[in-house]
């Protein structure tokens, strides 16, 4: 029989070769690898009923529900779709037509999203919390709660072919609407073989989960530690803006989160040396992680290893890594860490635009190669064959970041090529301008966005900091490290920056609200201060 | 905790809740925990108690969860004015 790539193999293994070891643990529960497999075992048969499921949507994240469905989905060998709970009402309806799950499952903090519209696109099969309010069916539907889920437990995980799903995750479209990344259990399978080696992760460890499971680090977390027998520990979003506590109760040693995180800490006064002894692993993902932050988390963490890790959803989590070293390899023009080398099995170069590799030391397209390539856009052929191309007999994924490889192998993001802006000609980088703010602000919490745009041409920058400074000392010191014409204006000193649903400060967001402000009557003028600062210049 | 300290949490927590088009909570009603309120609203939150009620951010075994209803609040700030 030819190999199997069941994604719960490793899950089940672990409920026979350590079942009482503490498994999922949140708040409210402790579950150990037996607790946790009879549910998931009971909860995949369930799924089973009619056949092989072949997508089981997840309309939960950060609880028991959450983790339950994504393995029974696995064990059944179904590929699991998390689904946002902060999408509108419309979106969720348009994404389960689109999707024809086979199942549904829905937690406590999600039950209020099953409205009657939502209901009639949902599957016939809904296992929601056993503490949610009571829902009503529609016509045809089962809405079974977790604890009540009668079923012969499914007992050997289903065979699953290389190329079958192991999960399908969005990301944000430029088209309005999220695409859906579709991984393949193989490569999920190639992912976890690479990333073995260096997280060597042991029934000991103990895994904070930072992030909702929408977000593909999640799938780190996740598939290493069930096959460890480690324990995975869930923060509430709540807990994520003082996780101070958390890391130092439960004794956490791996940590993976976004830098936003430090960035926070480092804000309130927080993050100090030495308050975290049981760290060991400490990674950061998902945006350019500062070299003054990392090197802050590090001694805060005296006994660990702090690395950055970059890698986009379509490359199945991530695939490449920079430790953090003394000293450290930082991007000179950012300040922030390089994001090192590729794993093994992927190939990574730089592109120009004519699609063909550039030599060292010239900046261009990061695209990749290998294994962990995703399948493609759930039903977006044409935004598929746009990122994923056939260059001289091999495919690529164009990642839309811009980077450069230095002359020792080693690889530096520059900022993305959709945040590259023209501004009365002249081309600028928001990420470039962000770290000059950074700097001028003496904090990480900044964003930099192009505003107004008109016509699809930017009109100007805008920028916002948390910082102790006033906008007008800012201004002036930016406007000593930057070309006057790269100068955001006007600059927002704001108690906090909004960040999506994984911590990270959220552009999107900061224009909205300019455009608010503006349709309120209040606009943005730049202060005359400002003219005065450039003219000395 | 003074009634009027007491006041003005909750006309905190109400208008932050009517922002978002919910109504208002009772003593123990979870604010947080269950996805009623959104991190940027505990954001909002924890900045008030911060700037206006002495409590430290800095300490590194705050506990969040002490925020997650009017009572747990009530309660936190009475033992920092005991302390």
């Amino acid at each position: 029989m030819a190999q199997s790539y069941n994604i719960s193999a490793g899950f089940i293994q672990s409920t026979q070769d350590h079942p009482d070891r503490p498994f999922y643990c949140d708040a409210a529960n402790t579950l150990t690898y037996s607790e946790m497999g009879a549910i998931v075992r009971r909860l995949a048969s369930w799924f089973s009923s009619g056949g092989r499921p072949r997508r089981v949507g997840i309309l939960a994240t950060r609880s028991l529900e959450a983790y339950a469905g994504m393995l029974a989905a696995g064990l059944a060998g179904a590929a699991y779709v998390p689904l946002n709970l902060k999408w509108p009402e419309e979106r969720i309806i348009a994404l389960l037509n689109a999707l024809s799950l086979d199942a549904l499952v829905v937690d406590a903090k999600a039950a209020a999203l099953l409205t009657p519209a939502v209901l009639a696109a949902a599957p016939d099969k809904i296992v929601i919390a056993d503490a949610a309010p009571a829902i009503e069916p529609r016509a045809g539907q089962d809405i079974v709660r977790l604890g009540a889920v009668e079923a012969q437990p499914l007992d050997a995980p289903a065979h699953v072919d290389p190329d079958d799903l192991a999960y399908i995750i969005f990301t944000s479209g430029t088209t309005g609407m999220p695409k859906g990344v579709m991984i393949s259990a193989a490569s999920l399978s190639s992912y976890l073989e690479q990333s073995r080696g260096w997280t060597k992760l042991t029934p000991d460890d103990r895994l904070a989960e930072t992030c909702d499971v929408t977000f593909d680090l999640t799938v780190h977390n996740l598939f290493l530690c069930v096959e460890a027998g480690a324990s995975l520990h869930v923060m509430s979003a709540l807990e994520m803006l003082a996780p101070g506590r958390f890391v130092r109760a439960r004794e956490i040693t791996v940590w993976l989160s976004v830098p936003t995180l430090v960035a926070m800490m480092r804000r309130n006064g927080s993050l100090k040396p030495g308050i975290f002894p049981s760290m060991r692993l400490s990674l950061f993902c998902g945006e350019p992680l500062p070299a003054a932050a990392a090197q802050a988390w590090a001694e805060a963490t005296p006994n660990g290893v702090v690395e950055n890790i970059y890698g986009p959803t379509e490359a199945t989590v991530v695939c490449m890594r920079q430790p953090l070293t003394e000293p450290a390899v930082v991007t000179p023009s950012r300040g922030i860490i390089a994001i090192g080398t590729p794993f093994e099995t992927m190939e990574v170069a730089i592109l120009g635009d004519d699609m063909r590799p550039l030599p060292d030391g010239e900046p261009g397209e990061i695209a990749l190669s290998g294994p962990q390539l995703a399948v493609g856009y759930f039903n977006a052929p044409e935004q598929t064959a746009d990122r994923f191309r056939e260059i001289d007999g091999k495919r690529w994924y164009l990642t839309g970041d811009l980077g450069v490889r230095d002359g020792d192998g080693v690889f530096h993001h520059l900022g993305r090529t959709d945040n590259q802006i023209k501004l009365k000609g002249n081309r600028i980088e928001l990420e470039e301008v962000e770290m000059h703010l950074r700097r001028a602000a003496g904090s990480d919490m900044v964003a930099v966005v192009a505003w107004p745009v008109v016509d699809g041409s930017a009109q100007g920058l805008v920028g916002f900091c948390s910082s102790t400074l006033d906008a007008e000392t800012i201004a002036g010191a930016m406007v000593k490290t930057l070309p006057r014409y790269m100068m955001p204006d006007p600059i927002h000193v704001v108690d906090s920056l909004p960040v999506n649903v994984n911590g990270k400060v959220d552009r999107r967001a900061l224009v909205a609200r300019l455009d608010e402000m503006e349709k309120a009557g209040e606009p943005a003028q730049p202060r005359p201060q400002m003219a005065m600062a450039g003219g000395m210049s | 905790m003074t009634e009027l300290a007491s006041a003005r949490i909750r006309e905190t927590i109400f208008s932050v809740l009517a922002q978002r088009g919910q109504p208002a909570v009772a003593e123990d009603e979870p604010l947080f925990s269950t996805g009623r309120l959104d991190s940027l609203a505990a954001t909002e939150v924890l900045t008030m108690l911060e700037a206006d009620f002495g409590i430290d951010l800095a300490d590194e075994d705050f506990d969040i969860l002490q925020i997650d209803t009017l009572r747990d609040i009530e309660a936190l700030l009475s033992t920092r004015k005991a302390a």
